[in-house]
């Protein structure tokens, strides 16, 4: 744990925590949320709460006349539209930049987040699990790249040549060649965001779901999700297909591989709808 | 009648998205796909009629939605490889002039076989092209990256980009 610490603070251009998310998460299990809580929560970071008006005015949402504070936002919207607004806003400012040391460009990560989301979120619907939780986790599942692509543009060259010669997946060359890997990075980045065990643990293990216990259900939906943006095309940078294919995930869910292919005709449905809510780059 | 070509102040990228296809014989156009991971982009040309398509498949058997493959027949192998090849047929391509280029099929690291997406794409393409005594010209496929593919139809040049890169490579030439 020491070890992940000191190596998130040694990294010098963090973006801000998402400090609204970690907030909302609890009030999404909550059936009646009291709606005053909320605004307090949002309006706390003004940048944030401008963000998420201008987006519950934007042609997706629009209504015969607009919005102007977050209180009628979320009257109009419910406290769910609302909550995916501020996790797009928010997820995108954090995931949006550049990666140069995974090869990874401008909004791209952001894409492919928002992609992996997408699939496991249909999984989970599928499934009959939370799927607002299963989105955030998604969502945030590959945070702790943020953390190691400082240091992989000097090395890159070499972790590209350590996994094409030992057949190794990017993670284990990151843990091999930095000592310490990006799934459990972003596990310990979101503790000290103070996000829920349930979303620490599904980051920290989404490429090994069994470890994940008692969440690896979130931790296989995660997994999964990661998986079939990598197929459908929205897996970048070096080697991003340097994973490895585990049938763990599927043995949690009760799948067989013979359902991805329905769950990936879905998302790219899907994806294309929720790609004008999130903002996602249109490609050049 | 082909389009005339107006000495490149026209030309244009014609960008065709996962699960689609075109086809056409303007050689201002080139057609252009991005990100295929596990999908393949198959593209095709007739140097003489100068006709060219590009498809961009994302899975091998149209069995698991019949619904879908009549709506959008570039989504499986098996039904946008014959729909690309009879729209290029109208605009007066020929079966055995039709040079034919692959990208694609990346592959993560799976010896349980649960998530061979990209092999099996490229094993139900090559079984069509033997099927239609057809061949493939130049590929590149598998791997762990994702590639996005251009086709030049004023020329027939293939070129891809590597993600990560920041370079385009030509895969065929005229």
């Amino acid at each position: 744990m020491q070890e992940l610490d000191d190596y998130i603070n040694k990294v010098k251009h963090l973006p801000p925590a998402p400090r609204v998310l970690p907030q909302l998460l609890p009030l999404l299990n909550q059936a009646d949320v009291d709606c005053s809580k909320v605004v307090d929560v949002i309006t706390y970071d003004q940048s944030l709460t401008a963000a998420v008006i201008q987006t519950c005015n934007s042609a997706y949402f629009a209504g015969r006349s607009p919005v102007d504070d977050i209180q009628e936002a979320i009257t109009r919207l419910g406290f769910r539209e609302v909550y995916q607004i501020v996790l797009a806003v928010s997820g995108s400012r954090v995931l949006g930049p550049e990666q140069k040391g995974y090869g990874i460009g401008e909004g791209e990560l952001w894409k492919h987040s928002v992609c992996s989301s997408v699939a496991a979120q249909i999984i989970a619907e599928d499934k009959g699990d939370d799927t607002s939780v299963v989105f955030t986790a998604a969502l945030m599942h590959d945070v702790g790249k943020l953390v190691l692509a400082g240091a992989l543009e000097e090395i890159y060259a070499k972790v590209i040549e350590e996994t094409e010669a030992n057949q190794q997946s990017l993670l284990e060359s990151e843990k091999k060649l930095l000592g310490v890997q990006h799934a459990e990075i972003g596990g310990r980045l979101l503790a000290r965001w103070k996000f829920p065990a349930n979303l620490v643990s599904a980051v920290w293990f989404h490429h090994t779901p069994s470890a994940a216990s008692p969440y690896e259900r979130l931790a296989s939906y995660v997994y999964l999700g990661n998986m079939i943006a990598h197929f459908l095309g929205y897996g970048f940078g070096h080697q991003a297909f340097a994973l490895r294919g585990r049938s763990d995930a599927l043995e949690i869910l009760g799948l067989t591989s013979d359902d991805l292919p329905r769950y990936m005709i879905k998302t790219v449905d899907r994806f294309d709808e929720v790609q004008k809510l999130f903002g996602v780059l249109a490609e050049k | 009648m082909a389009a005339p070509h107006p000495t490149g102040l026209f030309d244009q990228k014609v960008v065709v998205g996962i699960a689609d296809m075109a086809v056409s014989n303007n050689q201002a156009v080139t057609l252009a796909t991005y990100s295929l991971g596990s999908c393949i982009g198959v593209t095709i040309y007739d140097p003489v009629a100068k006709v060219g398509g590009l498809l961009h498949v994302m899975l091998p058997e149209s069995s698991i939605d019949p619904d879908k493959a009549q709506r959008q027949p570039a989504m499986f192998m098996d039904t946008g490889i014959p729909a690309m090849f009879r729209a290029a047929y109208e605009l007066k391509a020929e079966k055995y002039r039709v040079q034919i280029c692959v990208v694609g099929g990346a592959q993560v690291m799976d010896s349980s076989g649960f998530f061979s997406i990209g092999k099996r794409n490229y094993q139900t393409l090559c079984a069509i092209m033997e099927k239609h005594d057809l061949k493939i010209t130049a590929e590149q496929v598998g791997g762990m990256v994702s590639r996005s593919v251009y086709l030049n139809l004023a020329t027939g040049e293939v070129r891809l980009k590597v993600s990560g890169q920041s370079e385009e490579v030509v895969l065929c030439r005229n």
